[in-house]
């Protein structure tokens, strides 16, 4: 088994952070890795994580996040960090860090104890181009740069249950040309796990193709 | 330097209140007035982030009273102004927009509701919709779209615009939480290109020109000191908006001319309709479905003719029968019975209206 694998999940509003984290989470669990899952959204609370817990626990990942019980307002009132996400840092086993959205959501980690010294923290920005904030080259690395620190790119281009496997293909061309200016690389290309047996075990341009199941229509929004 | 803003027509994937911000920007509108409320905050988001690109403006004001007299006075500047709000934002909101009403400006409000009374939830509800068609100490002369996911949400944001300019009535697309936050993919596109030619805003106030001698004097009141003056002035907007109703009302339908009982709802409820009355029809129950799209004016001679032909309606809210009411109106003195599914502040599935349909038609 190779080393820790600690990765935070960032991006624009609905890229994909949450479906890109929890998909990541699983995926490693499965080859029988202890993974802790961590809601670190102070941005939009609560909607992502915390509905879905049950559900996340019963397939062997530690879910750090709040419970309904524990909640006030639904995010109205403030979001307070949860103190074991805070800490998540130390703990045993992989990390995988599903933040809030944009430039704020990144800053999120920040807060993370233990994040700026973090030898093997990986920030990885998800982007669909399917998003008309993100569906140029040009428009993907002024928001890119924008985030901070960013040490790859996630191409998660889909339109839902429209998706294609040219659509992801094209999204895949878009972000590694936004990622060479960025210098950054590709770490992966995402899609549904339908496509992904289509497309293959990598994109049309040699990156890893992660099947991804969709648990957002699960999730509150 | 602005960049020129080219809306290539293709499928996207947004979320609800990114479509509006998108859709004011397709729609040529020049500054957005906003105060911060959930479920709306992110089409003050998107505007503020796509405003400066496009040479827009965006002002956050102190409050929502703020936002919706600036969005009057920018109106009356000439400019396509807009604001967006919710729940006890959208109470605030009342006093600018019957001013507006008044004045007959054309503002356009986008209101996403989320639960009520007061603050309660920032989620979702069917309950502003009384608010929004009948608030304010008027007489609701003012445009009501409620649209049923993203596409409307981009559709009618433009339509809104342009149905204001023309009329000179306050317009509203009437979103909720959901739709503000889901996400679907949607096709934009540029409406000039699609043949829709968007109306120009001109200026009430600060015209060319010596007012009495080029020009006859601006002078917009919201204040008449004799009732004889007020009355003549009322049912002239109020004789202008019966014109106007048969020409705007929107309605979508579904199998009512051979049904036994037809669903009413409104928004995003009637997608849960939709999904019902397939699933009731391929039972080989005879159930239709009707949308009122415009709540206000409502599609009146078509309620008429869909309740003067059926037994049963079925009206189905996320609200303690707002949109009922409204329809009880239209529909009053037919001999059709009237059942509710009413869960206020709450969601509502498809399978919940297929079985409250199964219950009356047992």
């Amino acid at each position: 088994m190779t080393g820790r694998i600690v990765e935070a999940y960032i991006g624009e509003y609905a890229s994909g952070k949450s479906e890109s984290a929890i998909n990541r989470a699983l995926e490693l669990a499965r080859q029988g890795r202890k993974v802790n899952l961590v809601d670190l959204d102070l941005v939009e609370p609560f909607y992502t994580l915390r509905p879905l817990q049950k559900e996340l626990s019963g397939l062997g990942l530690e879910v750090i996040a709040w419970k309904t019980e524990e909640t006030l307002g639904l995010g109205e009132a403030g979001a307070v960090i949860k103190p074991a996400a805070r800490w998540a840092l130390r703990r045993e086993g992989d990390i995988i860090l599903d933040t809030g959205y944009g430039v704020e959501g990144a800053r999120t980690l920040n807060l993370l104890a233990g994040a700026a010294c973090d030898p093997d923290l990986k920030i990885l920005a998800v982007i669909n181009v399917s998003r008309p904030m993100t569906a140029s080259v040009k428009d993907i690395v002024a928001e890119v740069s924008a985030m901070g620190r960013v040490d790859g790119l996630i191409n998660n281009t889909h339109l839902a249950e429209e998706t294609t496997v040219e659509l992801v293909q094209a999204g895949a061309r878009i972000v590694a040309d936004a990622a060479a200016i960025l210098d950054l690389p590709v770490v992966a290309t995402l899609a549904d796990t339908k496509l992904a047996e289509i497309i293959g075990p990598a994109d049309c341009l040699g990156n890893q193709v992660r099947p991804l199941q969709r648990f957002m229509p699960k999730a509150f929004w | 330097m602005s960049e020129e803003l080219v809306i290539e027509e293709k499928r996207v994937f947004m979320t609800g209140n990114e479509v509006v911000a998108w859709a004011a920007l397709a729609a040529g509108a020049d500054i957005m007035y906003g105060y911060p409320i959930t479920p709306q905050n992110e089409i003050m988001h998107y505007w503020s982030r796509l405003a400066p690109r496009y040479g827009k403006d965006f002002l956050q004001t102190e409050d929502e009273l703020s936002a919706g007299f600036a969005t009057a006075g920018g109106v009356m500047a000439g400019r396509k102004a807009f604001t967006a709000t919710a729940g006890s934002g959208s109470v605030l909101m009342q006093e600018p927009l019957a001013m507006a009403e008044m004045m007959r400006l054309p503002t356009v409000t986008v209101v996403q509701q989320r639960g009520g009374p007061s603050t309660a939830t920032v989620i979702y509800s069917q309950q502003e919709v009384t608010l929004t068609t009948m608030g304010g100490n008027g007489e609701g002369m003012r445009v009501v779209y409620s649209t049923a996911g993203h596409q409307d949400l981009y559709d009618y944001t433009i339509k809104a615009f342009n149905l204001a300019w023309k009329y000179r009535f306050p317009t509203f697309v009437l979103g909720d939480g959901y739709q503000a936050k889901m996400r679907e993919p949607l096709t934009i596109y540029d409406p000039e290109k699609r043949g829709i030619t968007l109306l120009e805003p001109d200026p009430y106030v600060g015209r060319e020109g010596e007012p009495g001698r080029d020009r006859p004097p601006a002078q917009y009141r919201n204040t008449y000191n004799l009732e004889e003056e007020l009355y003549e002035k009322l049912m002239s907007d109020i004789r202008d908006f019966e014109k106007i109703s048969t020409e705007i009302a929107e309605y979508e339908s579904m199998h009512t001319e051979e049904a036994e009982l037809v669903i009413v709802a409104h928004g995003i409820v009637f997608r849960a309709v939709r999904e019902a009355v397939g699933n009731l029809r391929e039972q080989g129950l005879r159930v239709g479905g009707f949308r009122p799209v415009t709540l206000r004016p409502l599609p009146a001679p078509q309620i008429r003719d869909l309740v003067d032909g059926l037994k049963k309606i079925l009206v189905v809210e996320s609200a303690y029968g707002q949109i009922a009411r409204l329809l009880k109106e239209a529909a009053y003195g037919a001999a059709c019975e009237i059942h509710t599914l009413f869960k206020p502040g709450v969601g509502i599935a498809a399978g919940e209206i297929e079985d409250r349909v199964k219950e009356i038609l047992k």
